[in-house]
């Protein structure tokens, strides 16, 4: 027995499909016909609101995540529309899922972030926190001291904390210790905010 | 010495919890998420978890299930810490094996009784 | 311009933020290590100190700064049998137990990707013929793939420095190599042993060729991608691969900063991954 070589070729690939076909695909009973579908959909912009659809149903995680992946390169504010949607799933991987994809759509999710930081649902606020904490937007510190000068929930408070160790500049030294003085039985609290401010450094 | 791994994204919450932690003599590891959990835990079992619900590619749930799907390492118990108070979430961590479920932030003194009582150490 | 130097909290900033990204740790025996190459990144993107090089890095939207940051944190140079103990692994433990599921006598598949200069995958050639005593019983196909056809080409001649070979085990050496001025050459059989492919990985429509692996060597490429194209390479090899087919990656490289889809196997000489599914 040996090593051989058999080229490899572009006819033993499954064939390029229309939009169509691929988003019909998406709800096919085989979970790699619609890995692949999702997949080929990228070239799709188009496609969005049906991958959307399907991640809300899909059961098979290999499949969630790859329209995950496909929604977050095409972008688009449908495509955050249906993220924010599984931000209230019951299912604790998919939340995390859904979140890391946003936290990669700066400009999508900038003019929704008010709105999510608002939110009734402290949970809900929380998350919206954790998408600030790999977002590449200028606005980021700005919203987190928002969040430590006016959020009632002190883990809401607590995960903004924890950003502005790695994010705060001067601007949040003043919030900080406001927000020391709000939690003063909270040790937690006090101990983050001390980090942070540890962190700021000289002006 | 017991060994104790802490899994939680967030930087400062591992950094307060080591703290609490290793004061009161335990030796400390850390993991920002269920998969890096699993690999460390594989690698060297641990006397204790301490784990966060909301993280990046495997969350707590998931974490813990698989820890107990592996012989070698199952046995350990696994203190699920969250800032979800609904009984469903209750539910769901010792569905999934947890042997203890609270609510952050905890303060050090509780923390370290309930780390205490789990490793069958007395109080003082 | 003022000396640049890095306190104690610029280097835990940088640490938790390194880890967090790649899932490496710098303690502080590495802080010499650590701050020379900070102190390089800063001066090389103009900025005056670590806080406004640091705002730069987190915020950047390109995220280029970040991967050149990696780039100066890890170790880039390849050889032959380097992190020799994955071949170890796959010799040892990995085909055996794919040998003893297998329900057919197809080849077993072997993808290396990057190939560089062709090093990872004629070692793993050499491994399997002088370490793996099945090799008498099985046909093996190894492919190695990269973007960069003049790496290719490279690699295909199969002529290397004597850097590169400084690893080799002596006896394997004299048997694969010959001795010239212009190096060490590989000789016809080795170099026929590998099809070396061009090969986008972000590229579907190049992939989607790219079926049945039994085991995927991956070893220090991810690290260098940004997250969700880090996402996307790992779903990708999760259909390359078989069910129950396996991959490696880099020594200092894991699937917890980049997907939850695989099985981890705790093999005596190192942790892999493993694709769920029965074997074919």
């Amino acid at each position: 027995m040996a090593f051989i070589t058999q080229n490899i070729s572009s006819e033993n690939a499954p064939s390029v499909r229309k939009p169509a076909e691929l988003i019909a695909q998406l709800s096919d009973a085989d979970a790699l016909s619609r890995r692949w579908a999702a997949r080929d959909l990228l070239l799709h912009p188009e496609a969005a609101s049906a991958l959307v659809a399907q991640l809300q149903a899909e059961q098979e995680v290999s499949v969630r995540e790859v329209i995950l992946t496909t929604l977050t390169r095409l972008g688009g504010s449908v495509a955050v529309a249906g993220l924010v949607d599984c931000l209230r799933s019951e299912d604790a991987h998919l939340r995390n899922e859904a979140i890391q994809a946003m936290k990669a759509l700066p400009l999508e999710v900038a003019p929704i972030m008010g709105a999510l930081l608002m939110d009734n649902d402290p949970d809900v606020r929380i998350m919206a926190v954790n998408i600030l904490e790999s977002l590449r937007h200028p606005q980021v510190e700005e919203w987190l001291l928002a969040v430590i000068d006016n959020d009632p929930e002190v883990n809401v408070c607590g995960t903004a904390v924890d950003l502005l160790g790695e994010v705060g500049s001067v601007a949040s030294r003043d919030p900080l210790l406001r927000l020391k003085a709000r939690f003063l039985d909270e040790p937690y609290i006090q101990f983050a905010a001390d980090l942070a401010l540890k962190r700021l450094g000289k002006a | 010495m017991k060994h104790i791994l802490i899994v939680d994204d967030a930087a400062t919450v591992r950094m307060y919890h080591r703290t609490i932690l290793e004061g009161a003599g335990y030796l400390v590891d850390v993991a920002i998420n269920g998969v890096e959990a699993l690999e460390k835990a594989l690698n060297k079992p641990y006397d204790l978890y301490l784990v966060d619900v909301n993280m990046p590619i495997l969350d707590g749930y998931s974490f813990i299930r698989e820890l107990r799907s592996h012989a070698d390492i199952a046995q350990a118990p696994a203190v699920m810490v969250s800032t979800e108070a609904k009984p469903s979430d209750q539910d769901k961590a010792f569905e999934v094996g947890a042997n203890l479920y609270i609510i952050k932030p905890a303060r050090p003194e509780y923390l370290l009784n309930y780390v205490r009582l789990l490793l069958g150490e007395s109080r003082t | 311009m003022a000396k640049i130097s890095i306190s104690e909290d610029d280097f835990q900033k940088f640490q938790e933020y390194f880890y967090r990204k790649t899932g490496i740790q710098f303690d502080t025996s590495k802080r010499y290590f650590v701050d020379k190459r900070l102190v390089e990144r800063i001066e090389a993107t103009g900025n005056e100190n670590f806080r406004s090089y640091f705002a730069m890095l987190r915020f950047q939207a390109s995220g280029a700064e970040l991967q050149l940051l990696v780039n100066s944190m890890t170790i880039n140079e390849t050889y032959f049998f380097r992190e020799e103990y994955q071949f170890h692994c796959l010799v040892n433990s990995i085909l055996p137990e794919i040998v003893a599921r297998k329900k057919d006598r197809e080849p077993i598949r072997i993808w290396v990707i990057p190939s560089s200069s062709g090093e990872e995958a004629y070692s793993i050639a050499m491994c399997l013929l002088e370490r793996w005593p099945d090799i008498q019983r099985w046909d093996v196909e190894i492919i190695s793939s990269d973007i960069d056809t003049k790496i290719l080409k490279q690699a295909q001649a199969g002529l290397y420095s004597a850097r590169s070979v400084k690893n080799v085990p002596r006896n394997f050496l004299n048997k694969y190599f010959s001795n010239s001025a212009r190096g060490y050459q590989l000789n016809d059989d080795m170099r026929s042993a590998v099809e070396f492919t061009r090969i986008n990985l972000m590229d579907p429509t190049e992939t989607r060729a790219y079926r049945n692996f039994d085991v995927v060597f991956c070893r220090n490429l991810l690290i260098y991608f940004d997250d969700l194209s880090r996402k996307q390479a790992a779903e990708t090899f999760y259909d390359v691969l078989c069910p129950g087919g396996f991959i490696c990656l880099g020594h200092s490289e894991s699937m917890s900063r980049i997907s939850s889809l695989y099985k981890i196997r705790k093999f005596p000489e190192a942790i892999v991954y493993q694709k769920p599914g029965d074997w074919k």
